[in-house]
């Protein structure tokens, strides 16, 4: 009685009364002990049945981001030229960096294109599953639907942004190299990686929101610390491998250029480190999403 | 242990079911951690369910009642296997469509129609299969006008009808409903209990969280009452509403007797004549004593309830008080009230509003008499009225009848003694 007393409102009164009896004390036998299987062949099954969510999801995203937007889808040619004009100025004019007789603007896109696809998938699907907690609640899917459909919004968009890179060819007179066809491989490596990554980041964000923040700003410094702007010979011959195992998007954007431009094949031990880290950043990245998942609807 | 589909499809088997949620995330992960290690003490949570058990059989309507915060919701997140437990076992038949916060999935930048097809497959249907239930979702919306509008234009009631419609027309095999009713107007609600009928009639189990005791009556046979995290009752409907209710009560009517006010409620007793039982149909006598710390003239009120708050009728009769006791009488010809449990409700107030007794429930009231006739399944009653009725039914000739208006101001007498 004496904790009633406390109490002031008469509605919390009632409330003391009904609930008060009961301790948190207890605890349940742990052979009920909740676990889910995490076995690969489980998790990638549900994920196969969810890919209409995949879907449903980037076609959603794609359609709410132009809303009530003048310009539309144009946004997604727009962004990476604006950004270009700004790198052929700076590092074209100004620094003058070698690109070994291909014109700057070329050299530059297809440096950029990747990077921009890597910095839109981690930077939308790392906080993909903070901002659609509502939909967390609505049925039991798996919950890396989110952040894939993150990165297939940013292929989606990279895939518009090649658009700028055909008018590219045709204003400088060139042609892409036969080897084009070998590009398929830095771009397997460039989605792995980046899948990965934005798992892995968007499982971290939801228990910790400091990632958020950090996130863009990471994003500049990676920006200017890969060879999007300028090539990889920049780095010196001894360190080149070191770094293509700590930015497979260096390799990748290496990769691109060599094929599509040069009619070169990819330098394969440099784009075989990057393909190690991609691997194993997917791998890891997917398993830390599954271990962080269970908890995800109750702290997002 | 684990979740597995094994089961019957439209069956529901939760045991051992914990669960509790983080202490406190409004604080930041690094401040919690430092006092934790500073304190040495193991972070404490709050148990939301503690080793509850529910079996469902498909086809079943099974009603979950309690308080705010007694783990209704929270037991519904873990069957739709939005939120998992910490310990427990659960296995689900089919596919489950949850209607739980029914708004908060929509979103706002699209039209109807793109929410429709958005929701719908997250909801888990097939774009085919939300195409194909598409004009059943906007006729039971009535959003035929304004479908391919942005719903950011839409009122509020007009989303949640969105929302519900979506949801209702998923046809899962077991449809797990969190409050959905609520927020609808009453034509809507009506035609949200019509539906969620016919979806019980085609097979599919329900499970129903409402605080609407008359909503659960009108859907569930069976009904579980859950109390902070535990569930208290778990039987047929009538049964777990009546403890529910009681419960309530006893513990409202408690709270009145530690209140300080300057007047109060010493005695209260409710017979027939002749000091018999309460019975349906005859004279109700209620004695009560008052003690009074003012004189003056009071509002004296006296309502009879079924579960909380909500009287069934109130009488008001002006009396005036002396200090100290003051006995009353009064006297309701023909009791309106079917057999069951009810609380006799009590408040004073005196001229210009001012409360002298607080309106609370002042004692238990068993009426004897002719069992209850529950309404067809579907159809809520606002509350229980004993009407003496008479049926004539030649061929195709008949009489209809209806109920008579409970009248707040029926014969009643009421006077100091």
């Amino acid at each position: 009685m004496t904790d009633l007393e406390r109490v002031v409102t008469p509605g919390a009164r009632l409330r003391t009364l009904i609930t008060a009896e009961v301790s948190h004390d207890e605890q349940p036998a742990d052979e009920w002990a909740y676990q889910r299987s995490l076995r690969p062949s489980r998790v990638l099954g549900d994920l196969w049945r969810a890919r209409q969510i995949v879907r449903t999801i980037t076609e959603r995203n794609l359609r709410v981001r132009y809303k009530q937007s003048v310009l539309g889808f144009a946004w997604a040619l727009l962004t990476p030229v604006g950004l270009l004009i700004v790198l052929t100025f700076v590092f074209g004019r100004v620094a003058g960096v070698d690109t070994g007789g291909i014109p700057y603007p070329l050299f530059a896109y297809i440096g950029l294109l990747p990077w921009a696809f890597f910095a839109a998938a981690i930077n939308t699907g790392g906080s993909s599953i903070v901002s659609d907690k509502a939909l967390l609640n609505k049925s039991q899917f798996p919950r890396e639907v989110f952040p894939l459909s993150a990165v297939a919004v940013a292929g989606v968009d990279a895939g518009m942004a090649l658009v700028p890179l055909v008018i590219l060819f045709l204003v400088e007179q060139q042609a892409p190299a036969v080897t084009t066809a070998l590009a398929i491989v830095p771009l397997l490596v460039l989605i792995a990686f980046t899948t990965g990554m934005t798992l892995a980041l968007a499982s971290i964000i939801v228990y910790l929101r400091d990632v958020r923040v950090v996130l863009p700003l990471l994003l500049q410094i990676g920006l200017f610390a890969t060879p999007v702007a300028y090539g990889l010979e920049l780095f010196p011959g001894w360190a080149r491998l070191a770094y293509c195992f700590l930015n497979p998007v260096a390799p990748v954007i290496d990769s691109f250029r060599r094929t599509v431009l040069l009619g070169q094949a990819p330098q394969w031990d440099y784009l075989g480190a990057g393909a190690v880290t991609a691997a194993v950043v997917l791998v890891g990245g997917y398993a830390l999403f599954k271990r962080l998942e269970g908890g995800m609807a109750d702290v997002a | 242990m684990s979740r597995s589909q094994a089961a019957l499809p439209g069956s529901v088997s939760a045991t051992h079911i914990w669960k509790r949620y983080r202490p406190d995330s409004r604080r930041s992960v690094v401040q919690e951690t430092l006092s934790a290690i500073r304190r040495r003490q193991r972070r404490r949570a709050r148990w939301v369910l503690r080793d509850v058990e529910l079996e469902v059989q498909p086809g079943e309507a099974v009603a979950l009642i309690g308080l705010n915060g007694s783990g209704k919701s929270t037991l519904l997140k873990v069957l739709a296997g939005v939120t998992h437990p910490n310990a427990g076992q659960l296995d689900i038949g089919g596919r489950i469509g949850a209607l739980i916060e029914v708004r908060s999935g929509i979103h706002p930048d699209l039209s109807g129609r793109e929410n429709a097809l958005f929701y719908g497959t997250v909801l888990g249907l097939s774009r085919r299969q939300v195409m194909d239930r598409f004009d059943d979702i906007v006729d039971f919306a009535e959003l035929s006008g304004a479908i391919d509008r942005q719903v950011k234009f839409y009122s509020s009631g007009m989303q949640m009808r969105l929302g519900f419609s979506i949801a209702a027309f998923l046809e899962p095999d077991i449809l797990l409903v969190d409050e959905a009713l609520a927020v609808g107007d009453v034509g809507f609600q009506q035609r949200c209990l019509e539906r969620m009928k016919d979806v019980l009639n085609q097979g599919t189990t329900l499970i129903f969280v409402s605080h609407d005791m008359a909503a659960v009556e009108a859907m569930c046979q069976r009904t579980v009452w859950l109390d902070d995290g535990v569930i208290r009752s778990d039987g047929p409907t009538a049964d777990t509403l009546g403890r529910y209710r009681v419960g309530l009560e006893e513990k409202a009517a408690l709270l009145a007797r530690l209140l300080d006010d300057p007047v109060r409620m010493t005695q209260l007793s409710a017979t027939s004549i002749d000091e018999a039982l309460p019975e349906t149909g005859r004279p109700l006598l209620l004695g009560l004593t008052l003690a009074s710390e003012m004189s003056g003239p009071v509002d004296l009120c006296v309502g009879v309830s079924e579960g909380p708050a909500t009287p069934i009728f109130t009488l008001t009769r002006s009396v005036d008080l002396r200090v100290g006791e003051n006995d009353l009488r009064c006297t309701i010809e023909n009791l309106p009230l079917p057999k069951g449990r009810y609380y006799v409700w009590l408040g004073a107030f005196g001229p210009g509003g001012s409360t002298q007794m607080p309106w609370h429930p002042a004692a238990p009231l068993d009426v004897e008499g002719p069992p209850r006739h529950p309404p067809p399944r579907g159809v809520m009653q606002l509350s229980p009225v004993h009407v003496t009725a008479r049926w004539d039914a030649r061929g195709s000739e008949s009489t209809s009848f209806q109920r008579k208006p409970t009248d707040g101001t029926a014969a009643a007498l009421l006077s100091p003694r």
